[in-house]
């Protein structure tokens, strides 16, 4: 089905990729930094959570964008994701 | 799911394959980086001396050449390496606008006599290490091109998964000289055969440079960026100059102490903060090589009066985890036996690569049909890094033997060596038709690995007699032999591939030949 869409529309592409390639990358730092932030552990124990699973959260987000068809949604969940976690975690601040 | 996933495959695996093959060939070579470096300095005979001999003598070099430095990292010599490795950091410039120091050089040093070893200059294994995550690029360039290519490889790989509907069955499948088939069937073996290792090579090497690639889980629990890597390694790490001279104590008691802390364990590395200073800290760190957790525990030292200051605490089980996964991409737990495993393993990585990329171009090749401009770069792109790397890296090593040993700039000359025989062979490469220029490039490749033993014999003179020396020399062969069955099976194929399609109209195989020329 993406396949399909390389084709006749570039621009719905180039979204795409854009979107998981920064947005991506954007979901899953936000994310990860959202879990290292809360996870009721040591700093640096939760530091080192949040650093090691990002890379998964990162290829999860990456492949799901070229899966699902509708560019809206993709688009949606992932600049979606990535604002409200990252907004979560600069809300929150640095743990005191 | 399974289309969407193979559609993305192809991409992923495309977009970053060239620059893939790159590291993973050089980063398998790196799996043997002290045994490259010894190889690259014949003349070098060093003699074994205890760790803590070893670090007096570096400490005594250190202190002639560069005794107002702010930092000096000393790797003692171990089993594998046997020079005395250091690098030094000068204080920053006090003007802020002053630009940054360039990183300085690696001194090697012999650990007998503390003199930097007097054999030929040459970057050694450092280079095929430093090349397979910076790729020659200025800092920070090359390493995020290479995080984002191991991104991109960790997308291939789950979505290769996801594509693979008879993951068990093609571990036995090879079928040979079936056109496209036998592609793929190559692609799987080798991808399927060593998936474990490849997946935890590719989110393994994410993590070593992890602190750059996504540091925002620390900027979210540390108001100070810098303490997470203290709170690793124990408190003093940052301390500052107090301005007051000071000598450094004895550096031989300070690796017995840490070793005998470590129930007799190695000291890989001595960290010396401010050496000349009276608040100057030593800290030792243990060595990686007894366990899977490469990041070993560390302590640190007053430098002067030479109380125990502090000690990295006991890991949790995420920096634990962290460590392991760095222990298991560098590899420095494995023995001789493992290690060479483990370099095959890479090697199942580069066939990969390269059978995948070839795939890419066979896929799409029409009978009859001129290739389209993107299928032209692609085929010329798969041979320049396919077929030319290899024999740029050979140049390296070749290099190494016929430039004059007293050669001034010669650690320089042997890098350029690499790059003009690499790029300047993928460009002559141009002038030939595709299938021409796979078997002469890979011929070529072939030809100069043959050529390094030969100049090795031919250099250093006579059968070499250390055991090192031999099984280098062998394996350059292996790979020269390796090179050369792939180019006479390409050279050979035609004549295979048209046994089968005996009926194919004379006009359509004299237009698949023209196809190859254009």
């Amino acid at each position: 089905m993406a396949s399909a869409q390389l084709g006749g529309q570039g621009w719905s592409m180039a979204g795409r990729s854009l979107t998981a390639l920064i947005g991506g990358y954007a979901a899953a730092a936000g994310l990860a930094t959202l879990l290292a932030r809360l996870l009721p552990v040591e700093r640096v124990e939760a530091t080192a959570w949040g650093m090691i699973l990002s890379f998964l959260f990162y290829a999860a987000f990456g492949l799901w964008a070229f899966h699902e068809p509708r560019l809206t949604r993709v688009a949606a969940v992932i600049w979606g994701t990535a604002v409200i976690a990252g907004g979560a975690a600069l809300l929150l601040g640095v743990r005191p | 799911m399974r289309q969407s996933m193979a559609w993305i495959h192809g991409w992923l695996g495309l977009l970053a394959g060239w620059i893939l093959f790159a590291m993973f060939l050089t980063g398998t070579a790196s799996y043997f980086r002290p045994e490259i470096t010894r190889w690259m300095q014949p003349e070098y005979r060093p003699h074994a001396v205890p760790q803590a001999e070893a670090a007096r003598t570096a400490i005594a070099w250190l202190q002639k050449n560069a005794p107002h430095d702010e930092q000096w990292t000393i790797y003692l010599p171990t089993d594998r390496t046997l020079s005395t490795r250091a690098f030094t950091r000068a204080r920053p410039n006090p003007d802020p606008k002053a630009p940054r120091a360039p990183r300085r050089p690696e001194v090697r040093l012999d650990p007998a006599t503390g003199a930097p070893i007097e054999a030929r200059d040459t970057r050694g294994g450092e280079f095929f290490y430093r090349f397979h995550f910076q790729l020659q690029l200025p800092h920070p360039w090359g390493r995020w091109l290479a995080g984002l290519c191991a991104m991109f490889m960790l997308g291939a790989i789950l979505s290769g998964v996801i594509t693979h509907k008879r993951i068990f069955a093609d571990f036995f499948t090879l079928r040979w000289s079936k056109g496209q088939r036998s592609w793929l069937d190559a692609h799987n073996v080798s991808a399927v055969l060593a998936l474990p290792y490849h997946a935890m090579i590719t989110y393994t090497g994410l993590i070593t440079l992890v602190v750059m690639y996504m540091p925002w889980p620390i900027l979210a629990n540390y108001p100070k960026p810098t303490a997470f890597a203290e709170s690793l390694y124990g408190d003093t790490a940052g301390q500052k100059a107090s301005g007051q001279p000071g000598r450094l104590a004895d550096m031989g008691r300070f690796v017995e102490a840490a070793s005998a802390e470590w129930q007799g364990a190695r000291v890989s590395r001595i960290i010396v903060g401010n050496p000349d200073d009276a608040s100057s800290t030593v800290t030792l760190l243990r060595t990686g090589e007894d366990r899977l957790n490469a990041r070993g525990a560390s302590i640190t030292y007053a430098g002067v009066s030479g109380a125990r200051l502090a000690a990295s605490p006991a890991p949790g089980p995420a920096v634990e985890t962290a460590g392991v996964m760095l222990g298991l991409h560098l590899g420095w737990f494995a023995g001789p036996l493992l290690r060479w495993v483990c370099f095959l393993l890479g090697l199942t990585g580069c066939a990969m690569v390269a059978t995948g990329l070839v795939l890419w171009t066979v896929k799409r090749q029409r009978p009859g049909a001129q290739p389209f401009f993107g299928m032209s770069l692609v085929e010329r792109l798969n041979i320049g890094a396919v077929a030319c790397l290899p024999a740029g890296m050979a140049a390296f090593l070749l290099a190494n033997r016929l430039l004059p040993p007293t050669l001034a700039g010669r650690a320089d000359l042997e890098v350029s060596a690499m790059f003009w025989t690499w790029f300047g062979l993928a460009a002559l490469s141009l002038l030939r038709p595709v299938r021409r220029a796979w078997i002469e490039t890979l011929a070529i490749s072939a030809l100069l690995f043959a050529a390094v033993p030969i100049a090795d014999l031919a250099v250093v003179g006579g059968f070499p007699t250390d055991g090192l020396f031999v099984a280098f020399d062998t394996t350059m062969l292996l790979l020269a032999a390796t090179l050369g069955f792939a180019a006479w099976r390409t050279a050979a194929k035609p004549a295979r591939a048209a046994q089968p399609r005996r009926r194919v109209p004379v006009e359509v195989v004299e237009v698949r030949e023209v196809v190859d020329v254009a």
